[in-house]
């Protein structure tokens, strides 16, 4: 054993990291416990969903007690674990005996992590946690009281024992509540029964909540079956039954409000044995599936599989190759349309491929599906790096989250974290004034910062405001004229003096960045974003504070692209950043101060040409095709030669030695082996609206 | 030493090259990938070859350095093809039917094909084999061994994928 040293110096970077985790944790868990303490204390009963959240803090506790070895911490976890499944299952009774238990577990808990790193200290602890984890396990060994609401429901037994454990705690808890409790009889002829019963079953949702679905013993002639729903609803039977208004279907009071409300709150023990959940086998399981999840204890409630990132890569690349056959299939199939000879064998074929495109859409979309994570992991993140500042920046934040149920393709999620915390520090470390200037400002001294997540069409756009003190775009224009960015005179709209803090110069960390609010590594946050093929833009009010808007594909994986053609060349263009084509004839373009404009429903539109922009030969035909880009507030009409169509691209990433091509996102095979490469549209149109004429 | 047929397989050239291996001590030789450029025989250790593909469509890159002819699709992988000629010699190929891409995996820059006018055979050369290189090759030539009569090349992989290095 070591000798006794500081606490702090004492632990690892290993111990540190445990510990921070854990705490995040443990405060989460304290809130839970407190708010589960309050129910009880207005005898509310439980809700489930705080037990469950609950249940997974102390998972997850567990788990990282595991992986770091603590293993007090990790015993007490298990205990915990138990015992909130048990309250879950209406095992174990929520009162003030458990919450006092709970809230001495996190105390436990809490006294742990402070002694890591300290083996002496966490020794001494050992006796206390193991009573309390012995505490624990008398709780959930005693049986619990029930009343024998049961034994009062004027049901035949045999019925009762069919009740798994959750259905009979719902039964329970709806006596509890003082609902009424009805036995509704149905016959329904077998070959129609699933329809039948699952018209009945609809009705009594509107109604109540459907208990339990038995097929009940009964005198039915061959061809028919019986069922008993057991119905909790706040309609007495007879009402219940001219609701439902269901012919098949004959319904009786198993047990009233009244008789349920005035029974004595405790009673003897139960009459009912162990539910025998073997003996109740539904005939017809989509009437139970609501329940289907519950009825498992939350230990086995997860039925999810961890997978490996790279193997839904894999999926989602076979899914890819799968849709270039496709392509390829419906090419030979369009040629064999196109010859008379042929043509008939064609139209079959077209079918089929018809078919075949439509269920891999949808595998496609499954596959993506699998993908797709919330927000939200990052957002805690987030929440938890703004706990932390504002505890050394001593900065009074209050942090707003919406839309944290957003969904993102997981690889986007986890390369959103970065650029996301930079523009979150920045906002925390600049932008947002100390406590007393802004009282002097007039401003509530407590700062906010809002992160506001929504899906638009195929993107997501992720707003990050403050109320700070906003961009000084003096000092940014000031700043940039010093490092040579802008020429001095040059004039600037306000928009393009905002943007210069994207500009690659001004990324240093330096005082006039300090004042002018933001800037620092912005021009990182663009480029890591332009990477995932998503764009950011800002918006700021002197005095008022700053929005930083990102916008993002939901996936990477599989899009839709506009193949496009400049001479001998073709390439594809995400469909995503594509406003509208046009056909236009050479002699339309307008020209001012060397641009080229086109003149698009009275508004000027920028025009490009794409072979000028990569250096091709451009046959300059007298009929071109504008494709008019839109990225976030930009617009640009790009002008090719050919338009190919749309077609499902899969965008590859180029391997080898050039590691950055600048317009190009990347290519795509579209089937015949020769690979197109795919425009990135963001870098396009912000080269293509940032340069100047030089002629 | 014969050398094999231009168009042999590469798992045959392979096969060859572990066959002959087991005359001399694994620790004390290595083996090579023997390729021409230019009329100039070439080698590039083996470790770092991943398959040999014969010449395909090739997707230019606008606005890339001349070194790099373009991409191709490798089963729907997108690599970049550096040609070697260029980077060796300082003019363009002209492909022929002997022409192969070689894809390698390196260090620095990921999976790259490099176009190469043929490919030859396996060496295996013992460490006392290896010369240092007689300058003038731009740098990209790590060693020399030899082949029969005849110097063989040793390219420097990494050198040969910094395209901003050399020529």
């Amino acid at each position: 054993m070591a000798t006794r040293r500081p606490r702090q110096g004492r632990r690892t970077k290993a111990d540190r990291e445990f510990v921070s985790e854990a705490e995040e944790i443990l405060e989460a868990m304290r809130a839970g416990v407190s708010d589960l303490g309050d129910r009880c204390g207005a005898n509310h009963g439980s809700d489930p969903e705080l037990v469950n959240r609950l249940f997974r803090s102390a998972h997850s506790l567990k788990a990282l007690a595991g992986m770091f070895r603590f293993d007090p911490i990790q015993d007490l976890a298990h205990r915990l674990e138990d015992v909130l499944d048990g309250l879950r299952l209406d095992r174990v009774a929520l009162d003030a005996s458990l919450c006092s238990l709970l809230e001495e577990a996190v105390a436990t808990f809490a006294a742990l992590l402070e002694r890591v790193g300290d083996a002496d200290a966490l020794a001494s602890f050992e006796a206390p946690v193991s009573q309390l984890t012995q505490r624990i396990a008398e709780l959930i060994a005693a049986p619990r009281k029930k009343d024998d609401v049961l034994a009062r429901l004027d049901v035949d037994p045999s019925l009762l024992r069919a009740l798994t454990e959750y259905e009979e705690h719902r039964l329970r808890e709806n006596v509890r509540r003082g609902r009424h409790i009805a036995l509704v009889d149905a016959t329904f002829e077998i070959l129609a029964f699933e329809e039948g019963l699952s018209e009945l079953t609809a009705a009594i949702r509107e109604h109540g909540e459907l208990l339990s679905t038995l097929p009940a013993p009964g005198e039915a002639p061959e061809s028919q079956i019986n069922f008993s729903l057991l119905v909790a609803s706040d309609l007495p039977a007879q009402e219940l039954g001219a609701a439902l208004d269901f012919p098949k279907a004959s319904v009786r009071a198993a047990l009233t409000a009244d008789r349920a409300a005035s029974a004595p709150a405790s009673a003897a023990q139960s009459a009912v044995d162990e539910p025998a959940r073997e003996g109740a086998a539904p005939p017809e399981p989509s009437a139970l599936l609501d329940h289907a999840g519950e009825l498992e204890s939350l230990r086995s409630i997860s039925d999810t599989v961890r997978v490996d990132i790279r193997k839904l890569d894999e999926l989602m690349n076979l899914v890819g190759e799968l849709v270039i056959q496709r392509g390829a299939l419906g090419e030979l199939t369009a040629r064999l349309c196109e010859s008379a000879a042929t043509a008939r064998l064609g139209g079959e074929l077209a079918k089929v491929h018809k078919a075949l495109e439509r269920k891999l859409r949808d595998l496609q979309s499954a596959v993506l599906d699998v993908r797709m994570v919330p927000l939200r992991q990052v957002f805690e993140k987030v929440a938890r790096v703004i706990r932390r500042m504002r505890r050394e920046l001593g900065r009074d934040v209050r942090l707003e989250l919406r839309g944290a149920d957003t969904e993102l393709d997981k690889l986007i999620v986890e390369a959103l974290v970065d650029p996301l915390m930079h523009v979150v520090r920045n906002a925390l470390d600049h932008a947002i004034e100390p406590p007393e200037e802004r009282r002097a400002a007039g401003k509530d001294p407590e700062g906010c910062l809002a992160i506001d997540a929504l899906q638009r069409g195929n993107h997501v756009v992720i707003a990050v405001r403050d109320d700070g003190r906003g961009i000084d775009t003096r000092a940014l224009r000031a700043h940039a004229e010093e490092r040579g960015l802008v020429q001095p005179g040059e004039v600037l709209s306000e928009r393009e003096t905002l943007e210069l803090i994207f500009a690659p110069g001004l990324s240093t960390r330096d005082s006039v960045t300090e004042t002018s609010g933001r800037g620092v590594g912005m021009d990182v946050v663009r480029s890591n974003l332009a990477a995932l093929g998503g764009v950011v833009d800002v918006e700021s009010t002197p005095g008022r504070g700053t929005a930083i808007t990102m916008t993002l594909p939901i996936t990477l994986a599989i899009i839709q692209s506009l193949i496009v053609g400049v001479g001998q060349r073709r390439f594809a263009i995400p469909l995503s950043s594509v406003l509208e084509t046009l056909i236009m004839e050479r002699s339309a373009i307008q020209r001012s101060e060397g641009r080229e404009l086109l003149d698009l429903r009275g508004e000027p539109l920028l025009l490009r040409h794409l072979a000028r922009e990569f250096a091709l030969e451009d046959p300059e035909p007298e009929k071109v095709y504008v494709i008019v880009l839109g990225i976030g507030e930009q617009r640009l009409g790009l002008i090719v030669e050919r338009l190919h169509g749309q077609q499902d691209t899969v965008i590859k990433p180029i391997q080898g030695p050039l590691a950055t091509l600048r317009g190009i996102a990347g290519a795509t095979d579209l089937g015949d082996q020769e690979p197109v490469l795919v425009l990135d549209t963001s870098a396009i149109v912000d080269d293509a609206t940032r340069r100047r004429e030089v002629t | 030493m014969s050398a094999p047929g231009k168009d042999k397989p590469w798992t045959e050239l392979a096969r060859t090259a572990a066959l002959r291996a087991e005359e001399i001590a694994p620790d004390e030789q290595r083996q090579l990938l023997a390729i021409e450029v230019a009329g100039g025989a070439y080698a590039l250790p083996v470790e770092c070859v991943r398959e040999i593909v014969r010449l395909r469509s090739t997707t230019p890159i606008p606005r890339a350095p001349a070194d790099v002819r373009g991409v191709i699709s490798l089963r729907g992988e997108i690599v970049q093809v550096v040609d070697l000629r260029r980077r060796l010699c300082a003019e363009p190929s002209e492909p022929t039917r002997r022409s192969r891409i070689v894809v390698v995996q390196s260090e620095d820059a990921g999976v790259a094909g490099l176009l190469v006018d043929g490919v030859r055979e396996v060496l295996r050369i013992g460490q006392g084999d290896l010369m240092q290189p007689a300058g003038g090759e731009a740098g990209m030539v790590s060693g020399l061994c030899r082949r029969g009569a005849a110097f063989v090349s040793i390219i420097d992989l990494e050198r040969v994928l910094d395209l901003h290095a050399g020529s």
